[in-house]
């Protein structure tokens, strides 16, 4: 890497490290635990989300205006990162953030299979993508799926729509495809192998989840194959063929040559919660985007880790939050959080 | 000294300062950059930025004793 490739992303990395010196630290989830519903609201209130709070809360009330401050807190600091990055690292950053772009069609799509109210499906809308939120209140107005489909005919997420036969299933699993696809032909044309390299680890993670979900379920092999997404880092397409076929003992054992083994190793036991496994496989990439952002710290890494910790940052809230508003027991709501 | 020589002095002191101002231009585009980022998050980044910026300038001292040496010693 020479000087000038170092400077391109001095201060775009700077200002992530700055960004995410502010998040909620770690040691803070176990007191909200012990926190109740408003004194949560009010310590974010008075924390980053101050604003959002502050402008949403004429609105809503309660959980509400969390949701909807969380919710507005990541769109707009995921704009702003690509505000306020240049050349490459726009690219990029614009390209990643896209997988918003495919959550709000899925949310949409969701949303209006099970009839939920347009004020429903706008509240678990992220504009943090390219689809802003004035065009996605438009869309959310059309009464049929295949009309709202057809809303999206110019963007570049179409020719994953255009096959709706009434399986939902098969839209969303063709999205993520487009996503994925799309995002290592973007990877591949800057020529940012750090970039790409982080993404295939994240196709890697997403398949082991999926192949957990589908072993759980009983599902058969070509079952399988159709939603897994091609292109990971250790998990070849060979691997994934080989692992669908396997019963879920099988699987499990077959795990072990993989170097995700070691995140859920200590949980062989409880391999059969998807819970506990969805987490670590979570931490496994928080900490593995972490460590790489050290390995190279002038490039797009630190800027990929600190979109990741924010997300989960948000999630945990809302988990937290969301856990308590139904009584949850207190280790059900832990065993979601990625610490 | 004769003008030749005096010539090649001041043309070598002028390297020495220029070349290390150059060097020093290069060191600081990305600790300066990187300094305006973390201050527009945070402003108390401010004095430490500074400083960092600031500490590829002593090359430019270095040259600059160089060139003085070169003016008034030889």
């Amino acid at each position: 890497m020479g000087a000038s490739d170092g400077a391109k992303y001095a201060y775009i990395v700077a200002r992530v490290r700055a960004m995410k010196g502010k998040l909620i630290p770690r040691d803070m989830y176990p007191k909200f635990l012990n926190m109740e519903i408003p004194e949560i609201t009010r310590f974010i209130g008075e924390s980053e989300y101050k604003n959002d709070v502050d402008e949403l809360g004429k609105k809503y009330r309660g959980t509400d205006l969390f949701e909807h401050a969380l919710n507005q807190n990541l769109a707009l600091t995921y704009r702003k990162l690509i505000d306020v990055s240049q050349n490459e690292a726009n690219f990029l950053i614009t390209e990643y953030l896209r997988s918003f772009d495919i959550w709000n069609i899925k949310t949409v799509l969701r949303g209006k299979f099970s009839g939920a109210s347009e004020e429903e499906i706008l509240e678990d809308v992220i504009s943090a993508g390219q689809l802003r939120y004035r065009d996605l209140t438009e869309i959310v107005k059309i009464g049929t799926i295949e009309g709202v489909i057809a809303a999206f005919a110019k963007t570049p997420y179409y020719p994953a729509l255009e096959g709706y036969k009434g399986v939902l299933a098969d839209v969303e699993n063709s999205l993520d495809k487009l996503y994925y696809s799309n995002l290592i032909k973007a990877a591949s044309a800057s020529g940012n192998k750090l970039f790409l390299k982080f993404l295939r680890t994240e196709i890697d993670l997403k398949n082991l989840k999926i192949l957990f979900r589908m072993k759980r379920a009983g599902m058969e092999r070509d079952e399988i194959i159709k939603m897994l997404i091609p292109g990971g880092m250790e998990l070849k397409e060979n691997d994934l063929g080989r692992l669908s076929a396997m019963s879920f003992s099988e699987f499990v054992r077959a795990l072990e040559e993989f170097s995700y083994w070691k995140a859920i190793s200590d949980i062989s036991a409880e391999l059969g919660s998807l819970i506990h496994i969805e987490t670590r496989l979570d931490k496994y990439g928080l900490v593995y985007a972490s460590s790489i952002s050290y390995y190279y710290p002038l490039s797009i890494l630190p800027v990929l880790d600190y979109i990741l910790s924010k997300k989960i940052e948000v999630d945990n809230l809302r988990i937290i939050v969301r856990g308590k508003e139904t009584n949850l027991p207190e280790d059900i709501i832990k065993a979601h959080l990625v610490m | 000294m004769d003008p030749t020589q005096a010539g090649m002095v001041a043309v070598g002191a002028g390297l020495a300062v220029g070349l290390a101002g150059i060097g020093a231009g290069l060191g600081e585009q990305a600790i300066g950059a990187a300094a305006v980022g973390a201050m527009a998050e945070d402003e108390k980044f401010f004095g430490k930025g500074l400083l960092m910026t600031v500490i590829p300038e002593s090359i430019v001292i270095f040259g600059l004793v160089v060139a003085l040496i070169l003016l008034f010693v030889f």
